[in-house]
């Protein structure tokens, strides 16, 4: 190819052009011009410029005498755009068939593998943004958003409500309901009332207006997962760093601050559509004030993970009470 | 217009004025070797000299018009020079200026402080030293170390790697600055991304520095000395240690110390080839006789050598000052031109990181205005830019390369360079020299003459017998004649090596009469005892014969046999008679006639032809006391009796043509470039099919139809014959045309300047031009070349130095090992990149998914370096093993400008058809993974913030269960280890398929390259290794999968290997066609 270019052009194009006259130059250079643009061979010798460049550039945009789009011409773009939708439109009814029989093999009503979904983690109510407390008693502003997520939270477990949809049970023991998997399956009342005074029904702003805020915890719910292998899993707090006095006295609603054996195990929420997880209160009656107290407070029982420093919500949860006057 | 002319122009004449350059920097090569020769230097000098010898005796001396003209053409662009760089005129200026080749001995003794007999004082020469510093060349501003280190920081994809190490820092610095809960994840990555590209840049500094090192070898220096009179005393001093003014006497094989002017002379011969490119010695005197102190004889130059003969002169010049020092010192900044596989290389890297930006900056924009942070959107652009660039694939390159370097080296063919590994894949033309490389370098009898036949000897490099008829007494007579009229002798202590082997001290031609008697006769030296000599006139250019008196080993015959040999017209005019089957015969016109038809023809063949004659002396003229006296020649040196020609060639050497005929079949042109006569040249290129047996030269057309040239069709005739004073008159134009023109090309009689412009010329064609040469004077064109190939063993260390590639064996054939290589290497890297490139895909789209359905992380950064850096290197490498797919030296050389290393078939077949199969593959067993935990596909869409919320830490599956941000973390690790997983296993299967472009797998084999196997295994075996193995090290972010999982992605790595089967299948069935153009990568 260059060799036959080099053979077509007149001679002396290299040695004699700047030897004659101007005329006649540019007559000679217009002539090999388009020749110019495109040897590659001067332009591999840097001397192309950004005008060549540009001109390339157009050219490969669009090229008005082969009428080709980025080298390619409507039909060559026809066709690789029909290849490319036949072979995705394959490829994706292939990931979607995959996908489907992958699902097939899958219940609906009990996942696969429980393995990294267990043991339990725990979270509190209220939650707002994170797991500092802090309000002034005497500035309800302060404490309201607290209250308001504690009633918005508990609303599900209020004892019209509770008594409506679930059953009562035989506490002290699993509420294991035997039968077909794709039965419904009931659930046990978990009533706002059993927490006394944390059930916002005496007092509505759940001891944040006296600086002795309630505190709700919950246990992760698990499918099938039966805490504490008998013995119902109990819940302590204590000031996690720090002086110890600074958390004097917590109370736990219900009974001790035990989550009863009869809520569980859970079945998984396409049968066990109404389950209330169950809930320990816990009611910081005297906390050191105008202080940021740190506590830690953990379930307690068999089988229960509690102290493993990656996941500081396993078994436990860390938040920070900050009350002032 | 007119200013691009003129640009034009000016183009011109500087590339003129880089031929200057380019051979100045082969000689600041050769000085630097030279200076110091190195341990093996007195075997080689013998060879060296016994080559000279062979040249200067054999071949008609340079025409001394010619060399003239060489050197104004020097003087030419010296001028150019001048012209384009004001301070070089004016440094060259001062060299013009040097006028100590005028002054008298005592004006010099005046002007330099000196005296010729007592020399310096040695505190005045200290004095002198303090003042002008050592007498050696600044070497040229090499690079330093740590500059090729930081370029290797930078260079490639490494740039790329510091942004984003720099991006995480940035984001760390930030998060750490809103005070987020796990900043430090940036800060490991940026340190991570910074670690990877130190180390790949420490690993490709290595293997280059390794390469170096193997150079390094060659030039061991050991420093030169000097014999100077100081003190009146002579002084052994170290070269360097030389001052202006000092005096100092040179011997033949000295180099010269420094520029001398020469007060005394005793035949003394200097070479001045690495000054002006002329391998004819030139005589120096005492007297000046130019103006012009380059040609003058009175002075001799720094770095040049003495061939013989001694002098004493006063140093004019030391160091840098010196004529070479000054032009070294000028030039000593020019670089090498990039190979070809480095220009394919960076535009692979640009591709890629164009790929990597736009696809980069593009999806910032999407995160940005779909309301994601700047600072998530910075983080995504790392995770793109990782996953883009194929951190370890410059790596693999290189190892690449040096596997296949030594491979070659194995066969011979030392690479300096790489890169150059691939080079002579490429090269479209190779100029070889003649000596040495096509031919065995060393004169060898071909033909003999006698009884009115031509018998042809055996000229096989291992030749232990001659199979021509040896029972007619003109051969006894003449092989006699061949004994004794020699003075070559074999040197002592050689009696077991094979007779072609040894070294023989004499001249080419007498050494090659001296082995062609020995494998003959047996025991020449015990002949030659037998018959004692009593008298001998050597040969010498005016009688142009050697002639020696011996007695005879007949204890009967009492008779002395004078014999003769030399130039056969010369011997015939002295004889009278003529042996025929063993009876002198009177010479008469027919027979004179048949002598005349035998020399032409083998001197048509391009060889050398000797004529051989004796005579018994009378026994009563000349009796046992006779007083032989060579001066006055009191015997009889006409009326001999002829006895028959022997004719000499150096001939090519037994693997050349079939080397030759390969390079043909390769689509490879090559051009014989050589100083010798245009006659021999054609003679040897016919015979290794350089010139092929039906093609006709001009001439030959001419000659047949018995025509003027001028009326010959020239592009009738497919070869053609240049010799370098046509070529000297040729403009660029012409020789383009007859490169262009002609496929089969010999040049005769070029100089170093026309070698350079010949390689020039066939550049211009947009060959990659291979050039093999040894000597000093190749040096220029073997730096010129794409690819210079110097001779291991002939090869002068500036040639070695120059070169790109050493042939440690000098032999041609082992070039074509050198573009089986290269080309095969080529393919392979293909390959590679092909291999390596696909599952960038598959780490990309879990980026961009995971921007735009919001899905947790399906792969994370560090586990795609693991994939890159880890698993995939050792397969990548394997495919270097791969065997050639069909003959690829069946194939025309790639065209430099179309073929590329990346072409659009590539990267898109690998990009959007396996890389995406692989994605959707390892897609599958994320979803897998994550349904068989509890999140169903569709609950996974958009959950990004929550998911990556810490607070939430009851985050609902689709099942009801709960989970902490941590046992979510885990399960997206043991996504990202299924992900990790899924495309190593797909990556076998894409290995497997990257074994061939075009053949079935089962074509070439799934066994044969046991390499790949080791990289299959070594690829899984890490992959198990990093997830069971390291699965606790949470910042690995691996989990120990489920061993089903290793499973999900089987179906799809046999559809990748099934599909491109049907690929290949399709290629090799419809070759043309619409698939096979957009499908053959």
């Amino acid at each position: 190819m260059p060799c036959l270019q080099r053979a077509q052009r007149p001679q002396g194009d290299v040695a004699g052009a700047h030897a004659r006259g101007p005329d006649e130059n540019k007559h000679e250079e217009k002539v090999q011009d388009p020749d110019r643009g495109e040897d590659d061979t001067k332009a591999e010798m840097g001397s192309k410029t950004w005008a060549d460049l540009a001109r390339e550039m157009k050219m490969f945009l669009w090229n008005p005498e082969e009428r080709t789009c980025l080298g390619r011409t409507a039909k060559s773009w026809g066709l690789i755009f029909l290849f490319y939708f036949i072979f995705y439109t394959c490829l994706a009814g292939m990931f979607a068939f995959c996908l489907y029989v992958m699902l097939l093999t899958l219940s609906p009503y009990t996942p696969r593998y429980r393995d990294r979904v267990s043991p339990p983690g725990v979270m509190i109510r209220p939650y707002l943004n994170g797991f500092t407390i802090a309000f002034n008693v005497s500035q309800p502003g302060t404490w309201q958003p607290y209250v308001d997520s504690m009633h918005h939270f508990l609303a599900a477990y209020d004892d019209k409500v509770q008594e409506e949809k679930n059953i009562e049970c035989i506490s002290g023991r699993y509420f294991i309901q035997g039968g077909n998997e794709s039965e419904e399956k009931k659930a046990c009342q978990f009533k706002r009332s059993l927490l006394q005074n944390c059930s916002g029904i005496e007092d509505p702003t759940f001891g944040y207006s006296k600086g002795q805020p309630c505190i709700l915890l919950k246990m992760n719910r698990i499918i099938g997962y039966r805490p504490g292998a008998g013995v119902p899993v109990s819940v302590d707090c204590k000031v996690q760093k720090g002086n110890e006095s600074n958390l004097r006295s917590v109370d736990f609603y219900p009974g001790n601050g035990t989550f009863d054996l009869m809520y569980y195990p859970y079945y998984g929420k396409l049968t066990h559509v109404n389950y209330t997880s169950p809930l320990v209160a816990m009611h910081f009656t005297d906390v050191k004030k105008n202080y940021m107290v740190p506590i830690q407070c953990s379930l307690n029982g068999k089988g229960i993970i509690n102290n493993v420093n990656s996941d500081r919500f396993l078994g436990r949860i860390i938040f920070t009470l900050s009350i002032g006057k | 217009m007119v200013k691009e002319a003129s640009e034009m122009g000016s183009t011109n004449s500087s590339s003129k004025a880089w031929h200057v350059v380019y051979k100045i920097i082969k000689i600041w090569n050769v000085m630097i070797i030279e200076a110091v020769p190195d341990v093996h230097h007195n075997t080689k000098t013998l060879f060296l000299l016994q080559k000279k010898s062979d040249v200067y005796s054999v071949e008609d001396l340079w025409d001394k018009r010619s060399r003239k003209t060489d050197i104004g053409d020097e003087e030419e662009k010296y001028k150019d020079l001048k012209g384009n760089k004001k301070k070089k005129a004016e440094d060259l200026k001062k060299e013009v200026e040097l006028d100590d080749h005028k002054l008298s001995a005592s004006e010099l003794e005046e002007k330099y402080g000196t005296s010729v007999n007592k020399g310096l004082s040695s505190a005045r020469a200290a004095e002198i030293l303090a003042r002008d510093g050592p007498n050696s060349l600044t070497p040229p501003k090499a690079t330093p170390e740590i500059v090729k280190f930081l370029k290797q920081m930078v260079g490639g994809f490494s740039i790329l790697l510091w942004i984003g190490a720099v991006f995480s820092w940035i984001s760390f610095g930030i998060q750490l600055a809103q005070g987020a809960e796990s900043p430090f994840d940036n800060l490991y990555l940026g340190v991570v991304l910074a670690l990877v590209v130190i180390l790949t840049g420490i690993f490709a500094y290595y293997q280059e520095a390794k390469s170096t090192n193997i150079m390094a070898s060659f030039s061991k220096m050991i420093p030169q000395q000097a014999l100077v009179i100081r003190d009146a005393e002579k002084k052994e001093l170290p070269a360097d240690q030389l001052v202006v003014g000092d005096i100092v006497e040179i011997k033949g094989g000295d180099r010269i110390p420094a520029d001398i002017r020469l007060i005394f002379t005793q035949g003394c011969k200097v070479d001045n080839s690495s000054l002006t490119g002329e391998s004819e010695p030139q005589s120096r005197s005492c007297d000046f006789t130019h103006e012009n102190p380059l040609e003058t004889r009175n002075i001799a130059f720094y770095s040049t050598t003495c061939v013989e003969g001694t002098a004493t002169g006063i140093v004019i010049n030391t160091g840098d000052r010196t004529v070479i020092g000054r032009i070294a010192s000028l030039t000593s900044g020019v670089g090498n031109e990039k190979t070809p596989i480095a220009i394919e290389i960076e535009h692979f890297v640009y591709l890629v990181a164009g790929v990597a930006i736009s696809i980069g900056v593009l999806f910032f924009i999407i995160s940005v205005s779909m309301r994601y942070k700047i600072l998530d959107s910075i983080i995504f652009l790392i995770g793109i830019i990782v996953a883009n660039v194929p951190e370890g694939l410059l790596a693999t390159v290189t190892v690449s390369l040096s596997l296949t370097a030594k491979r070659m080296a194995k066969k011979n063919c030392l690479v300096k360079n790489l890169e150059a590994v691939e080079t002579l894949g490429s090269t479209s033309i190779i100029c070889s020299d003649k000596t040495g490389t096509l031919t065995q370098n060393r004169m060898t009898v071909a033909h003999l003459w006698f009884d009115n036949q031509i018998y042809s000897a055996d000229t096989s490099e291992d030749q232990t017998t001659q199979p021509f008829d040896q029972s007619s007494p003109s051969w006894t007579a003449l092989s006699k004649i061949v004994t004794l009229c020699n003075r070559a002798e074999f040197r002592p202590g050689q009696e077991n090596l094979p007779i072609m082997k040894r070294v023989v001290v004499g001249d080419a031609s007498e050494t090659a009469l001296l082995k062609f008697a020995e494998v003959i006769l047996g025991d020449v030296m015990s002949i030659r005892a037998r018959n004692r000599k009593v008298a001998e006139i050597p040969f010498n250019s005016t009688n142009k014969f050697q002639l020696s008196i011996h007695e005879t080993d007949d204890p009967n015959d009492k008779r002395f046999l004078l014999v003769m040999k030399g130039a056969p017209e010369r011997i015939l005019e002295r004889c009278s008679t003529i042996m025929i089957n063993g009876k002198e015969e009177p010479l008469d016109s027919e027979k004179a006639e048949a002598f005349q038809t035998a020399y032409m023809e083998l001197g048509g063949l391009g060889e050398r032809v000797l004529g051989f004659c004796h005579l018994y002396l009378p026994e009563d003229e000349f009796p046992d006391t006779y007083p032989f006296d060579t001066d006055s020649m009191n015997f009889p040196t006409s009326n001999l009796c002829f006895v028959g020609l022997l004719s000499m060639i150096d001939p090519p050497r037994s693997t050349v043509p079939d080397a030759v005929s390969k390079c043909r079949s390769a689509g490879i042109k090559v051009i014989m470039v050589t100083g010798d006569h245009p006659i021999t040249a054609k003679a040897i290129a016919k015979s290794v099919g350089i010139i092929s047996a039906t093609s006709e030269t001009v001439e030959d057309i001419a000659k047949r139809l018995n025509i003027p040239v001028e009326q010959v069709n020239r592009r009738e005739a497919t070869a053609a014959v240049v010799n370098g004073m046509e070529l000297k008159d040729m403009s660029l134009q012409q020789l383009d045309e007859i490169l262009c023109n002609h496929s089969e090309i010999v040049f005769a009689r070029t100089s170093p300047q026309q070698k350079l412009i010949i390689v020039e010329g066939c550049q211009r064609q947009g060959a990659v031009v291979a050039v093999t040469g040894d000597g000093v004077n190749d040096s220029p064109a073997l730096k010129k070349a794409d690819i210079g190939i110097a001779m291991g063993i002939a090869g002068s260390d500036a040639a070695k130095n120059a070169a790109d590639m050493v042939l440690l064996d000098d032999n041609f054939a082992s070039i074509v090992t050198g573009v089986e290589e290269g080309r095969l290497i080529f393919d392979n890297l293909k390959k590679t990149i092909a291999y390596t490139l696909t599952k960038n895909i598959a780490e990309l789209c879990p980026f961009l998914i995971y921007i735009i359905a919001s899905i947790p992380m399906p792969i994370g950064t560090i586990t795609i370096l693991f994939i890159d850096l880890g698993t995939d290197i050792i397969p990548s490498v394997a495919l270097a093993y791969e065997k050639a797919e069909s003959d690829i030296m069946n194939r025309r050389p790639r065209n430099k400008r179309k073929d590329r290393l990346v072409n659009e078939q590539l990267a898109v077949y690998s990009y959007l058809q396996i890389g995406i199969m692989q994605s959707v593959g390892a897609f599958i067993t994320y979803f897998t993974v994550y349904a068989e935990q509890g999140f169903l596909p569709s609950t996974l869409l958009g959950v990004r913030v929550d998911w990556e919320n810490n607070a939430i830490n009851d985050f609902e599956d689709s099942y009801g269960q709960q989970w902490t941000k941590y046992q979510r973390m885990y399960l997206q690790w043991t996504g990202y280890t299924a992900f990790f997983v899924s495309i190593t296993i797909q990556q076998v299967a894409d290995l497997i398929i990257r074994k061939t472009r075009r053949n079935s797998i089962f074509q070439q084999g799934l066994f044969r390259n046991k390499v790949i196997w080791v990289g299959i295994f070594s690829q899984i075996g890490i992959a198990l290794i990093l997830t069971y193995g390291l699965g606790h090290v949470t910042a690995l972010n691996f989990t120990p999968l489920r061993f089903q999982y290793w499973f999900v992605a089987v179906p799809f790595a046999i559809l990748i290997w099934v599909y491109d089967e049907v690929r290949k299948l399709f290629i090799r069935r419809y070759p043309g066609s619409w698939w096979d153009k957009n499908m053959y990568y």
